[in-house]
């Protein structure tokens, strides 16, 4: 599985930062990294819904307050 | 003409206690491609000192500049000059750099210590003549520039740093010339080379300096351009205009910006890989094959505006930069260490999302970036072309 999160200025004013060290410590903690992809991209043009982050290509918006609640919906369920 | 270029940087440190310093930079650049720079140092310290190093100073470089020969210059000086009531002198000492064309170095020196000349990154002891202007004693002397030698200019706060703490004797000529020895060569620029001996004058001062300290210097060294892209382009079809302009340029290239970097990946055909190692608060940079260095835009460009004027004015954050790993710390040593000619390449295009009021970016912000950044460079002696798209 291949997660991608926009580290571009919008996402990062808007917390990407702390989506990213989130998502690595879950995917850590479930001991999920050697079936999860997490990687980084540039602006993906949809920064008014930022934090933008894509699941295998498809795209959701995550802010750090929700990035724990969208790890188990979206990731570790369907991983 | 050849393709050497003078790396000029100075900075001081002010007599413990004075708002002012007694030591006066001028650097003037004449029409004919030379530069004179002086460096002088006012008796005593405080306002009276600031006064007479900046009158000898600027009439020095001025009348220089216009043509005048040094003898005319020190007349001037000695006539003009205020008398200062407790000594009954009027008294400024003096070290003049000359750089003719970037190919010779002109050094006058009154009675300053004497510049300091590495040359491969070792002492030269210089050639000097010696003849008397009006009663002083003045030390000429021609030198042949080529790269990588480094003029130190200093005032006598420097070689009396230290004296009855660290030193008996203060901060001897050898030993200062061992210490820059040591960093001539590790592309340190003038500017950070000057405030290193400066900083380390202080330390040694035990961060109370008993005079005022300053140093100047000159590093000889070859032209080395680069372009940097910033944003895309405001009407779409001039995208691959753009990017043929800005990759058939010599030197390196630096791409900031999300979209802007996506627009030079697909023109070059090559995966854009950005990485997520956070370091400080700027965004993480990219990789690009083809490009030197992609990073985000004007998140990481503000903090590099913010690194440049620090390091014109008071260069406290050096140490910052100099090592740092981030996007913002990575363009500053490529623009302010290793480039002397820099192409802009900025894009005009508005980003719908930055337009948010919420946001602390918008289209203005970065127009002026731009023109901060340019003039900052300019101001540290680099030549700067801006085009806009």
């Amino acid at each position: 599985m291949k997660v991608t999160v926009c580290i571009g200025s919008s996402c990062h004013i808007k917390g990407s930062r702390a989506v990213v060290e989130q998502l690595q410590d879950l995917i850590a903690k479930e001991n999920l990294n050697d079936k999860i992809e997490l990687g980084g991209t540039f602006c993906m043009g949809k920064c008014q819904q930022g934090v933008c982050v894509t699941v295998d290509g498809e795209f959701h918006s995550v802010s750090p307050e929700t990035v724990s609640s969208f790890f188990e919906k979206e990731i570790k369920e369907k991983v | 003409m050849n393709d050497l270029t003078c790396d000029i940087g100075y900075k001081s440190i002010n007599h413990v206690g004075e708002q002012l310093c007694g030591d006066h930079v001028e650097v003037v650049e004449q029409e004919d491609g030379s530069t004179v720079i002086v460096l002088a140092d006012g008796l005593g310290s405080g306002v009276k000192a600031s006064i007479l190093s900046t009158l000898t100073s600027k009439i020095i470089s001025t009348m220089l500049a216009a043509g005048l020969s040094i003898e005319e210059c020190v007349e001037t000086i000695a006539a003009t000059l205020p008398v200062c009531s407790v000594r009954g002198v009027a008294y400024s000492t003096f070290t003049i750099i000359r750089l003719i064309r970037n190919q010779t170095a002109e050094l006058i020196q009154y009675d300053n210590p004497q510049v300091i000349v590495l040359r491969n990154g070792e002492n030269w002891e210089y050639p000097r003549t010696e003849t008397t202007i009006g009663g002083k004693q003045i030390f000429r002397s021609l030198i042949r520039l080529q790269e990588d030698d480094v003029f130190i200019a200093m005032s006598d706060g420097c070689p009396h740093a230290g004296i009855g703490m660290a030193y008996n004797f203060g901060w001897k000529r050898e030993d200062i010339i061992k210490f820059m020895e040591a960093m001539s060569l590790c592309g340190y620029t003038a500017k950070n080379l000057s405030t290193l001996l400066v900083d380390e004058c202080n330390k040694l001062y035990g961060g109370e300096p008993g005079d005022d300290a300053t140093s100047c210097v000159v590093r000889v060294r070859r032209r080395v351009p680069m372009n940097m892209l910033f944003g895309p382009p405001s009407n779409r079809d001039d995208g691959d205009r753009m990017m043929s302009l800005f990759f058939a340029k010599e030197g390196k290239h630096i791409i900031c910006g999300g979209t802007t970097s996506s627009i030079a990946a697909k023109w070059l055909n090559k995966p854009l890989r950005a990485s997520l190692d956070f370091t400080g608060d700027i965004p993480p940079i990219a990789y690009l094959e083809g490009v030197d260095l992609v990073t985000e835009g004007v998140i990481t460009v503000n903090r590099v505006v913010e690194y440049a004027k620090d390091y014109i004015g008071e260069n406290k954050h050096y140490e910052d930069w100099s090592f740092g790993k981030d996007g913002a710390s990575l363009i500053s040593r490529l623009l302010f260490e290793e480039a002397t000619d820099i192409n802009f390449y900025v894009g005009k295009a508005i980003n719908p999302a930055h337009q948010n009021p919420d946001l602390p970016i918008n289209f203005n912000i970065k127009m002026n970036l731009v023109q901060e950044l340019s003039e900052a460079l300019k101001k540290m002696g680099k030549r700067i072309k801006v085009s806009y798209f």
